[in-house]
């Protein structure tokens, strides 16, 4: 067998030599020099297989605010529309809208749940069509006409352009040679802002990987996405970080203007840690962002994603903690050195957890604009080293499983847990009579994480959700709109996991619902929605008679987790 | 003899929730004497005090049983059902002072009292057990080192079985030798059969390892190099299916104790309503 390789799946297998040829003509691509691409990621190559061309209908929602995304656009021909401020409704963006219960709805549902597992209502859900749909355009809605200042009173197909909206909402056109997404495409942030299809357009979508090579040999690419980066992101970022809140405006501008963007480890982290999961090396193969005994150049500051601080230890590595969004590397030894008191090697090991994306502020901008209105730091991260070891064992466990990606994992103390499983009872109660976790999981001496979703810092599943089906809503719980959803198993495919489940669904008299045309049952992605939707919270903790039970942060919550885990 | 140490260890661990139970029941109990107190002397000088203590004994049971309820309906935000139990210790503690108080001795006069009085410390006892085994099993099931669901033991013991009896097979097919074929017929497929050892597992004695150590044992003089491997493997498997039959063990046991103490908690209900009944009617 031949070994795999990057392009032996092209983004787009329908793209002949003519849209080649087209898209090598294009102002945007004709530009850049193709001589400076390696051999083995020619430019056309790039082209053909990491980029796809997709035609939009007027009022198709090209990009969500709030997904995640893992590629960019460029729009070749027709206008869209980028929606500012403020958002679209949740429901037009092909979402759940958030109804609490009341006390009698909460009640109600004693009666209203099936007998029959995964039953849904029939009389509500959208046609077969609607749910094969891979766009979800402004008119999908119920309430669509609410949106428009003046709503036409049906849409056909011959409609050309996208009414105006409502006045409320902020928008702005954008136009053909325009670039977008490609801050989300490559800092693994959400989406900031919609937008849909003014008229019919075709846009080129390139996928990160594809992106990411043009940056790297293109200066005019580079200089169009580092500054789309750093007149959007950058500046927001450093300024929510604690030791540059205080700068004013003039010098944490100075301070962006020097700083440098890295990224670290492997995008699509979740597919290769699920291959070799429960194979943890230790860290040992993570890709190393600085080295302990080195000098440091600058400090880093996460922007996304994980990192593991580690020291060496005998024969092996030593996690001491993990850093996440908002954490800083290197401050102590920097620091250190600024004073004169010592020139300090770095003491620790940063190494990528999956993916990270570092900003590196050089050690001179440091000692001319922060350090001077510093206070010393606290506790340098070496000090956690003189902990025993045995407090570091939970800790290693959570970051080798990556269980601290979520901000509310299951936690169950098994010293506790009868094995009741009201808490499993309690889920169904409150979900139409369907659990939406497994009260089985990893385990570490006495604490388990069990199969419910964690809610993750970094929700990969919502990657590729062909539908928006699948979002994280404000008040952060990962949820699927069940309407929506039309059971591709993207989500659970990426979640790397396990703790999303596609089920065949049935109606409200147990009658498996099929697609007409294959006659295959009709799946439904399912998972733990931290029951968003009813009183009190998440019916497991409330349920558990034995407090064994409890959503946690392996971070903020680090001392219950070790309570748990004694 | 470690397992026992262990949980006890574990159940001493817990000894700050069991001050707690206590402290808990004394507050319950000192509230009940402030109200019942001035009430019991109010009614000795006008009648009858045992109906204080008769009410406050119903009052009690009632309350015992709503934390069934409080479990069906989980999709109310009353009070964490951690609050609910610990409540329900307190209050079963309180009862039993109650019922003392109400009968004025440990065991009543009169057939239909006599009736009432078992089913109630029937109820007590085993909720007491139940408080017990509560606190003992689940930390000898994590010591296991393997967590299984219940309703899956079986599922697991025929997955195992299948795996030893492929391995039996494999074995002659490949060392052209049938003695562990033939010692696992005799002796091991009735051990990978269904859960075995459960009375051992329950007391927490080592049975079930005493037992496959010595059936190992007897076989592997009369195995070669090859054969040896095999019933390495077979080992692993009855060391897993070992570690099944304990939670087989433990989770019925944590399950069982509720098919005693919820139908006495319904026919002690339904006595005590009829006894209130007939003091009634005999009082007028």
């Amino acid at each position: 067998m031949a070994r795999p390789q990057r392009w032996d799946a092209p983004f787009d297998p329908d793209m002949t030599e003519a849209d080649l040829g087209m898209l090598m003509k294009r102002p945007e691509f004709s530009a850049i020099d193709a001589s400076r691409f390696p051999s083995s990621m020619p430019l056309d190559g790039i082209l053909r297989n990491d980029c796809r061309i997709v035609q939009c209908k007027p009022g198709d929602i090209v990009i969500r605010e709030g997904d995640y995304g893992n590629s960019a656009f460029l729009t070749m021909k027709g206008a869209l529309r980028v929606v500012i401020k403020p958002g679209l409704p949740s429901e037009v963006l092909g979402r759940s809208e958030i109804r609490k219960r009341g006390l009698l709805g909460a009640l109600s549902q004693l009666w209203r749940n099936s007998k029959h597992p995964e039953a849904r209502d029939t009389t509500t859900r959208r046609t077969t069509e609607q749910d094969s749909r891979q766009h979800v355009s402004l008119f999908d809605s119920k309430d669509w006409q609410k949106i428009f200042a003046n709503p036409p009173s049906s849409v056909t197909a011959g409609l050309e352009e996208v009414p105006a909206l409502r006045e409320q909402f902020q928008t702005a056109l954008l136009r053909a040679g325009a670039i977008f997404g490609e801050i989300a495409a490559l800092s693994r942030v959400p989406r900031t802002a919609t937008i849909y299809s003014q008229s019919h357009a075709t846009l080129l979508e390139i996928r990160w990987q594809g992106l990411n090579a043009i940056r790297k040999y293109d200066e005019g690419w580079r200089r169009i996405v580092d500054e789309g980066y750093r007149k959007n992101q950058l500046k927001v970022q450093l300024k929510e970080h604690p030791m540059l809140r205080e700068l004013d405006e003039t010098t944490l501008q100075r301070v962006a203007d020097r700083t440098l963007f890295e990224s670290f480890g492997s995008f699509e982290w979740n597919r290769e840690y699920k291959q070799s999961r429960g194979r943890s090396a230790g860290g040992l193969d993570e890709p190393i962002i600085a080295r302990e005994g080195d000098y440091t150049d600058g400090l880093l500051l996460i922007s996304a994603g994980f990192a593991r601080v580690s020291m060496q230890l005998g024969n092996g590595r030593r996690t001491l903690t993990y850093l996440r969004t908002g954490d800083h590397f290197g401050l102590d030894e920097l620091y250190s050195s600024w004073t004169g008191r010592q020139k300090l090697p770095l003491q620790t090991s940063l190494s990528a957890i999956g993916y990270v994306n570092v900003l590196r502020v050089p050690a001179n901008v440091l000692n001319e604009l922060v350090f001077p209105t510093l206070k010393e730091p606290a506790q340098p991260l070496a000090e956690l080293a003189k902990r025993p070891l045995t407090q570091d064992a939970l800790l290693e466990w959570a970051v080798d499983e990556r269980f601290i990606n979520g901000t509310r994992a299951m936690l169950i103390d098994m010293d506790r847990c009868v094995r009741c499983d009201d808490c499993v009872r309690a889920c169904a109660s409150t979900h139409g009579g369907n659990p939406r976790f497994v009260r089985h999981g990893k385990t570490h001496g006495n604490a388990m994480v069990a199969n419910a979703c964690m809610h993750c810092v970094d929700p990969v599943c919502m990657i590729g959700c062909p539908t928006g089906a699948i979002h994280r809503t404000v008040a952060g719980p990962v949820v699927i709109n069940d309407e929506t959803c039309i059971g591709c198993g993207t989500c659970a495919n990426s979640c790397p996991y396990d703790n999303i489940r596609l089920v065949e669904i049935s109606d409200r008299s147990g009658r498996p619902l099929l697609d007409p045309d294959s006659q295959t049952p009709i799946l439904k992605a399912t998972k733990c929605d931290l029951c968003y939707t009813q009183l009190g919270g998440p019916a497991c903790v409330r349920a558990c008679p034995h407090d064994a039970l409890r959503r946690v942060d392996f971070r903020e919550d680090a001392l219950l987790a070790a309570r748990i885990a004694r | 003899m470690r397992g026992h140490t262990t949980a006890l260890g574990n159940l001493l661990r817990d000894r700050t929730q069991w001050v707690i139970y206590l402290i808990g029941a004394s507050i319950v109990a000192i509230a009940y004497a402030a109200i019942a107190i001035p009430a019991w002397h109010r009614a000795a000088t006008l009648g009858d005090p045992r109906e204080i203590t008769g009410y406050s004994m119903l009052g009690i049971m009632l309350f015992l049983a709503a934390f069934n309820l409080r479990k069906r309906i989980p999709m109310l935000p009353l009070i964490r059902t951690r609050w609910w139990t610990f409540a329900h210790i307190c209050g079963g503690i309180l009862a039993l002072a109650v019922f003392w108080l109400h009968i004025e001795r440990i065991w009543p006069n009169g057939t239909y009292e006599q009736c009432l009085a078992a089913l109630f410390y029937l109820t007590s006892l085993s909720g007491l057990f139940g408080l017990l085994v509560q606190r003992l099993q689940p930390s000898r099931l994590t010591q296991t080192g393997l967590e299984v669901i219940f309703e899956r033991i079986p599922n697991e013991i025929a997955r195992l079985r299948n795996e030893a009896e492929t391995l039996a097979v494999e074995c002659t097919r490949k060392t052209r030798h049938a003695t562990l074929a033939r010692y696992f017929v005799e002796s091991l497929q009735w051990y990978f059969g269904a859960p075995r050892f459960v009375a051992s597992y329950i007391r927490g004695s080592q049975t079930a390892k005493f037992w496959l150590e010595q059936r190992f044992a007897t076989v592997r003089r009369y195995l070669n190099d090859d054969e040896q491997q095999y019933l390495l493997q077979l080992e692993a498997l009855a060391e897993e299916k070992s570690a099944i039959d304990a939670h087989y063990a433990g989770q019925l046991l944590l399950r069982s104790w509720l098919l005693v103490h919820v139908p006495c908690v319904a026919a002690v209900l339904a006595l005590a309503l009829w006894h209130a009944i007939l003091v009634h009617i005999y009082a007028v």
